[in-house]
């Protein structure tokens, strides 16, 4: 009798015993509605809150999620998508055509939207019955669907969207795995299993809770104690306490980012492209990537990292090329060097890599003076063209497009450099419209060689994503956009 | 009492107002564009037209105060640019953290400085004294950060007596609350608690040599009564001015402690209200922090009073 009471208790134990997986970000998600949201980390909550109409795949295909099919007619301007059916919002309302109206509606023309310029080309959004929704585009534009696997994608639940209003980031309601359940700023954000998830048997933890870690060592101390499951991003000199820790898994992969240094063409010494390139020839990416990166860093030929549709490998990454230099800088009449500020945000890997490219360029007798300024400022120094180098890259977008198009056409509004060159700009307007991705990628490709020949951005080197895990998770899949999915994760 | 107790209030409001006019400037003057960094990643020259707009950013600066002030007149200080939510309830969900923790190191501080203080004073020039003098010189030297990455290594990491670091409010948990808080609570008071003990040695020190004390010891009243009712407490002015102060200081400088302890309190929503230009949640901080200090700094000349009889107001 004791042993079947022990028994029973143990079961009833075992059933009552929540899985929890504590995920450690390094910053607190400023907004988690979709509409209003712009920093990168609010996508890792959000991609757990809702479902998109389609997904990325590990290897950057679209996949569906909530659109199960979709057709794409020949002008490549309508787009008729055949939703799940059977899918309700967390709060019980429907998911139908009418709420994916609501949505792209919303996104489109919400006070504030930041979704705005990448639905910028979408003509109409029409219902044509309760499963299926037509898009219409007023020009064909390639990289829609990828657009759609991000947040202009996200369903949110109408009913909530319409009660809170501004404040729906505060209250979310989508489809997704999980639901919410509570934030407190700087704190954490809690969210339970969707129990009536519309994928069976999904998901397989009781709860998450994302808590920040703005500093490398205290991510790491949680991690090392077991305070948390899983952490992204290792700091690279974290990289070997992970990897040796028989608790811990450790997952690097490249990510769809790029970073590198703006040159400031409107004015100063880099309006002379000689000594851009002069510059540029100094730059060492294989020893960036060993000595600050640790092997963490690939070095990058433009900016898409392999994988993507843009990536060219044909396109060969840079060398470094001190005597090159040098001949540049007397064809530039600048035999002995020149000087000029290369600013930077602070933080550790930041301040050694300019301290790296500071020591590769003086070996050509280029002298760099290295400026600190908080994220903020250097937005603003670079917006204004108010500085002469400075260091700054980009998170990456899966589709080519969203890693060129506002950075290098002429009065983009991601191009610091004051770049302008009709030829590329004229490609990049064609990459836009053709969906044969061949075809793109060759446009692509000849674009890029006008670019690194007139070198407004030096394109260094590839981040890679980095995440420090418990053994104990199973099946987290690894997707070159750094978002950690939830939903099949297992806690062993 | 009443009259001065009125009279520093209504001497109050001038200086917050200024403190408001003076950070309303600061945060205008500041390079970076708060509806920049916002945007981030996204920035469409339209868009940030319309948000700018949105927020009320687009109008001139003195019409953006007129309407913060008035906004303050009905206790409504705005809402966060980042999430829309109620600054009001931003600073009300963090300044009790912030208030426990200060209050955590200042105990902290006070149990280990006073009697360290005593005790070195009553063994002037000894060993004992210089160990004590060079434990308190380590604890004002030894910088928070560094300190507190050390406790986290030897406390969490490899004795696994405490969690690395987070929050739990003490009403729903009150052991995980206070084992959670002791690391930061030790961090933040250890350079109070080393100028404390300074203080109260010196203080005590300059006291014992009074004639009143010769006199107190020639009655032939014990050691104890002698030093904790006759020395103590007139050496407690300074003492109690500086906790005071260090009060003030504790919740600007609780930002460290809160950054690697995770903590969601007062210091790194300045931090962060700082970075991202959140001007309406970093005009209430700074407004809030104002008012504590002066709030701190009444109670302490009230204080005054209750320590020395001879201090009156009047």
């Amino acid at each position: 009798m004791k042993k079947l009471v022990l028994l029973i208790s143990l079961i009833a134990g075992l059933a009552l015993a929540k899985t929890t997986i504590t995920v450690g970000l390094d910053a607190d998600p400023p907004n988690l509605d979709p509409v209003f949201s712009n920093a990168l980390v609010d996508r890792q909550v959000q991609n757990q809150l809702y479902d998109k109409l389609v997904d990325l795949g590990s290897d950057l295909k679209i996949i569906p999620m909530l659109a199960q099919s979709w057709i794409v007619e020949e002008s490549g301007t309508v787009y008729v998508f055949k939703l799940r059916q059977g899918v309700k919002f967390h709060d019980g309302t429907e998911f139908d055509a009418n709420a994916v109206k609501f949505n792209l509606e919303r996104s489109m023309t919400a006070e504030g939207s930041r979704r705005k310029g990448e639905l910028s080309l979408v003509k109409e959004v029409k219902v044509v019955d309760k499963y299926t929704v037509q898009v219409t585009l007023k020009s064909a534009f390639a990289p829609f669907l990828a657009v759609l696997s991000d947040r202009s994608g996200m369903m949110v639940s109408p009913t909530a969207a319409q009660k809170y209003g501004k404040d729906f980031g505060n209250n979310p309601v989508g489809t997704g795995p999980f639901k919410f359940v509570e934030r407190k700023r700087q704190d954490k954000i809690v969210l339970a299993a969707n129990e009536s998830y519309w994928q069976r048997g999904l998901p397989k933890v009781d709860e998450l809770i994302y808590r920040p870690f703005p500093d490398d060592d205290v991510r790491l101390a949680n991690l090392l104690s077991g305070a948390a499951t899983v952490i992204s991003p290792v700091a690279p000199k974290d990289l070997n306490s992970v990897r040796s820790n028989p608790d811990l898994n450790l997952f690097t992969f490249p990510g769809l980012g790029h970073q590198g240094v703006w040159l400031n063409v409107t004015k100063g010494a880099f309006a002379n492209p000689v000594l851009r390139r002069a510059f540029a020839a100094t730059i060492n990416r294989e020893t960036i990537d060993r000595v600050v990166f640790l092997g963490t860093a690939l070095p990058s030929n433009g900016p898409f990292a392999p994988g993507s549709l843009g990536y060219d490998p044909k396109i060969a990454v840079p060398k470094q090329d001190i005597s090159l230099a040098k001949k540049l800088l007397a064809d530039a009449g600048k035999p002995g060097g020149f000087s000029f500020t290369l600013l930077t945000a602070p933080g550790p890997v930041l301040t050694q890599l300019a301290q790296v490219y500071q020591a590769m360029a003086a070996e050509a007798g280029i002298q760099i003076k290295i400026e600190q300024v908080e994220f903020g400022t250097l937005l603003d120094k670079t917006d204004k063209k108010d500085y002469e180098a400075a260091l700054l890259g980009w998170s990456g977008r899966s589709d080519p497009d969203g890693n060129i198009y506002d950075f290098m056409r002429c009065g983009g509004p991601l191009n610091s450099s004051g770049y302008c060159n009709a030829k590329v700009d004229q490609l990049l307007n064609r990459a836009r419209t053709i969906r044969l991705a061949e075809a793109r990628a060759a446009i692509y490709s000849e674009a890029l060689k006008i670019i690194q020949s007139d070198l407004p951005y030096i394109y260094v080197y590839h981040p890679q994503i980095t995440i420090g895990a418990s053994k104990r998770l199973a099946a987290l899949p690894l997707v070159p956009d750094g978002i950690l999915r939830f939903k099949s994760v297992e806690v062993k | 009492m009443i009259p001065f107790l009125l009279r520093r209030l209504l001497e109050g409001i001038p200086t917050l107002l200024l403190v408001t006019v003076l950070v309303f400037s600061i945060t205008r003057i500041l390079p970076g564009d708060p509806v920049r960094l916002m945007l981030g990643e996204e920035t469409d020259p339209e868009i940030m037209r319309e948000v700018r707009k949105s927020f009320g950013l687009d109008r001139p600066i003195p019409v953006q105060y007129a309407e913060w002030l008035y906004g303050l007149l009905l206790a409504d200080l705005g809402r966060s640019l980042r999430d829309n939510t109620q600054v009001t309830k931003l600073i009300g969900d963090k300044l009790p953290t912030t208030i426990e923790l200060s209050l955590l190191a200042i105990f902290f501080g006070t149990v280990i400085a006073i009697p360290a203080g005593v005790f070195s004073a009553l063994h002037r020039g000894s060993w004992w004294d210089g160990g004590v003098t060079a434990l308190a010189l380590s604890g004002i030297s030894i910088p928070n950060f560094f300190l507190g990455i050390l406790l986290i290594y030897v406390f969490s990491l490899k004795l696994g007596w405490v969690p690395p670091s987070g929050y739990e409010e003490p009403w729903k948990n009150l052991g995980k609350n206070l084992s959670l808080m002791l690391l930061p609570a030790i961090t933040l008071g250890s350079a109070l608690a080393g100028g404390l003990t300074r203080l109260t040695r010196n203080s005590l020190l300059e006291v014992l040599s009074l004639d009143y004390i010769r006199t107190a010891q020639a009655k032939g009243l014990s050691k104890r009564v002698v030093i904790y009712k006759h020395a103590l407490r007139n050496a407690a002015i300074p003492i109690v001015t500086v906790m005071g102060l260090q009060f003030g200081g504790l919740l600007g400088g609780a930002v460290v402690s809160e950054q690697i302890f995770s903590i969601p309190g007062f210091g790194r929503l300045v931090v962060d209200a700082v970075f991202n230009r959140d001007f309406p949640v970093l005009q209430g901080l700074v407004l809030v922090s104002a008012l504590c200090i002066f709030v701190v700094n009444l109670t302490v000349d009230l204080l005054y009073a209750a320590i020395d009889p001879r201090i009156t107001y009047s």
